[in-house]
């Protein structure tokens, strides 16, 4: 046990430091996520009709919202949503932009030219507004909101795949292996998907606290996922109306929401120094 | 100059062509026809009525037409008829975009009065306690969702303090105070968000330039490190801060959405969201397509502004 403390705090004094304190957070928000039923002191739909927009207490310690659901239940259920459609968008988002990327840097010309450009369009567009169009009418059920969120975000990693694709294809060994007769599906299996790897992983963690805040804003408008199952950004949407009577309920999902996002922000600075020291001040 | 502003300009041009198409059919290739949401379920039963409204409202014209009518409209200015009210959208649009565009000019000066400065103390002070309070300052205020920012100031100045109103428009010319009170915590929620990406921003890139040659050349000409950083680093750390913003408009104007919408301030983002609600289509293509155009603006704007300060944008690559 002391080993393991001085172990820790050897860790904590690097450049760890980050990653020691995160870690355990983000492993409580994933046990959260997918075993809310063990943690949850109540069932998230549960109505407790005697307390009512109650603030924190022995028996509900995060307090009720305005029909009388326990807020800690519906936080832990929330997680889910918030943590699980922002993590599925990342993977929809990887799985279309990287091959993608890839596949236009092989293409040339001008038609990997007009892609780029649109590309670059898509990547500066204002996201949330296409979101709130497109979710307003095919409504808010998970899958809908997960491919939205994924192809709205699917052209950050085109980019990125493209621009490492060029610069790996250029480097000397790859250049060694296509002189000694390698093919195209071979440099890119074993030389370009190796090489990006790290890039992606941290282009990944930042798009999730972006798609974790684009998921938490169209919720708080009303357009993420259908009521009553529970998500953050819908949780705060709700109970912002009634922060004149009691102001305790909409803290805690706020509050949740953004140590979240500022966990896995501090995540992908630390993967970011981890991998690739060589960007990014 | 004149040569790389009408290339920029075309630019534009070309991007804002893009998207009045890509708003049109966007609109128009979701599901839901407005004629049965307008008329509803017992006006939609007869079908003459039916007929009548899909003429009226030029929707039975095959997809090409109407989508050379809606341009055809945008030229001279008209964006057609709001189906709820029955105004012009131009006239609705065009009274709510400086109401945006005021929110986010005044964030984006509190962001950079104050992220620029925070991020020169982050970077030459690295390691100290000052510069990691400023970074964990700067990583918490991009991290909070923007109605988290919102509430908690919401919480402190209008339910603690009482000085300032929760939510809520007054016209300038009514009340020109009142004007100002109610757009604070907006304007302040926009300016904190957008401080965390500036100030980092400037610590990345001062720090890199601290360590080129010309700063070191000018500690050796004996100038004092304040003067080094001032009139020779700083500027050249700026041209990469300018383009991070020009990019990041998008989520600027994003941002809007969300603060619009909890601060009950009628701009050109809670227009959008109120017409999708309503599924007022005329609307809806005239909000979308005014913040495109805002957004080529202020991204042609950040250009503008980095070709003035690096000479080297204006000859073009």
């Amino acid at each position: 046990m002391r080993s393991m403390t001085a172990k820790l705090v050897r860790h904590a004094q690097g450049r760890n430091l980050a990653l020691v304190v995160v870690s355990p957070y983000l492993a409580l928000i994933a046990i959260m996520a997918v075993l809310p039923e063990a943690i949850a002191p109540y069932d998230p739909l549960a109505i407790d009709a005697s307390n009512i927009l109650a603030p924190p207490t022995s028996t509900h310690l995060l307090g009720t919202d305005e029909i009388g659901r326990d807020i800690l239940s519906r936080i832990i259920y929330g997680a889910r949503v918030s943590l699980g459609v922002a993590l599925a968008a990342v993977a929809v988002a990887c799985l279309l932009g990287v091959p993608l990327g890839v596949a236009t840097s092989y293409l040339g010309g001008r038609l990997e030219n007009a892609i780029m450009r649109a590309v670059d369009v898509f990547v500066s567009l204002p996201e949330i507004f296409v979101a709130i169009v497109v979710l307003a009418f095919l409504g808010g059920d998970l899958p809908t909101l997960v491919f939205t969120i994924g192809l709205l975000y699917f052209p950050q990693f085109a980019k990125v795949a493209h621009g490492m694709t060029a610069s790996i294809r250029s480097r000397e060994h790859v250049l060694a292996a296509v002189s000694l007769g390698a093919g195209p599906v071979w440099i890119i299996w074993r030389e370009i998907l190796p090489n990006m790897r790290s890039v992606i992983i941290v282009q990944a963690s930042f798009t999730l606290s972006f798609a974790m805040l684009l998921e938490a804003g169209l919720s708080f408008l009303g357009l993420g996922v259908t009521p009553p199952q529970p998500s953050w950004g819908q949780m705060v949407g709700t109970l912002k109306d009634y922060l004149f009577t009691n102001p305790w309920p909409v803290v805690f999902p706020s509050l949740a929401l953004f140590l979240t996002i500022l966990a896995v922000n501090i995540l992908g600075d630390w993967l970011q120094d981890r991998l690739n020291p060589e960007l990014g001040g | 100059m004149v040569k790389f502003l009408g290339r920029r300009l075309a630019a534009s041009a070309f991007m804002i062509a893009i998207a009045a198409t890509i708003v049109f059919f966007s609109v128009h290739l979701l599901p839901g026809d407005p004629v049965l949401i307008l008329l509803g379920e017992q006006g939609a039963a007869d079908a003459e009525v039916v007929a009548r409204l899909r003429a009226q409202l030029n929707l039975d014209a095959p997809l090409y037409q109407q989508y050379l009518d809606w341009l055809g409209g945008l030229f001279s200015g008209d964006l057609g008829k709001s189906l709820q009210t029955g105004l012009p959208v131009a006239e609705e649009v065009l009274r709510r975009i400086p109401r945006s565009l005021e929110l986010i000019v005044a964030g984006l000066a509190f962001a950079i009065l104050l992220g620029i400065p925070m991020g020169v103390v982050a970077a030459r002070r690295r390691a100290a306690p000052a510069g990691l309070a400023v970074s964990a300052v700067a990583v918490a205020g991009f991290s909070a969702p923007v109605f988290v920012t919102g509430i908690l100031l919401v919480i402190v100045f209008s339910l603690w303090l009482g000085i300032l109103p929760s939510s809520g428009y007054v016209a300038f010319g009514a009340d020109p105070l009142g004007h100002l009170a109610a757009g604070l915590m907006p304007a302040l929620t926009i300016g904190i968000n957008f401080m965390g990406v500036v100030t980092r921003m400037t610590r990345a890139s001062l720090t890199e330039v601290l360590r080129r040659d010309f700063v070191r050349a000018a500690r050796a000409r004996g100038l004092s490190h304040r003067a080094a950083i001032r009139r020779h680093a700083l500027p050249n750390a700026l041209v990469p801060v300018v383009a991070i913003l020009g990019v990041r408009a998008g989520n600027l104007l994003g941002g809007t959405v969300i603060i619009e919408s909890l601060f009950d301030w009628p701009g050109l983002s809670s227009l959008l969201v109120s017409a999708c609600f309503a599924r007022d289509y005329p609307m809806i293509q005239g909000a979308l397509l005014a913040i495109f155009v805002l957004f080529a603006f202020i991204s042609l704007v950040a250009d503008l502004i980095q070709s003035f300060i690096d000479p080297r944008m204006r000859t073009g690559r």
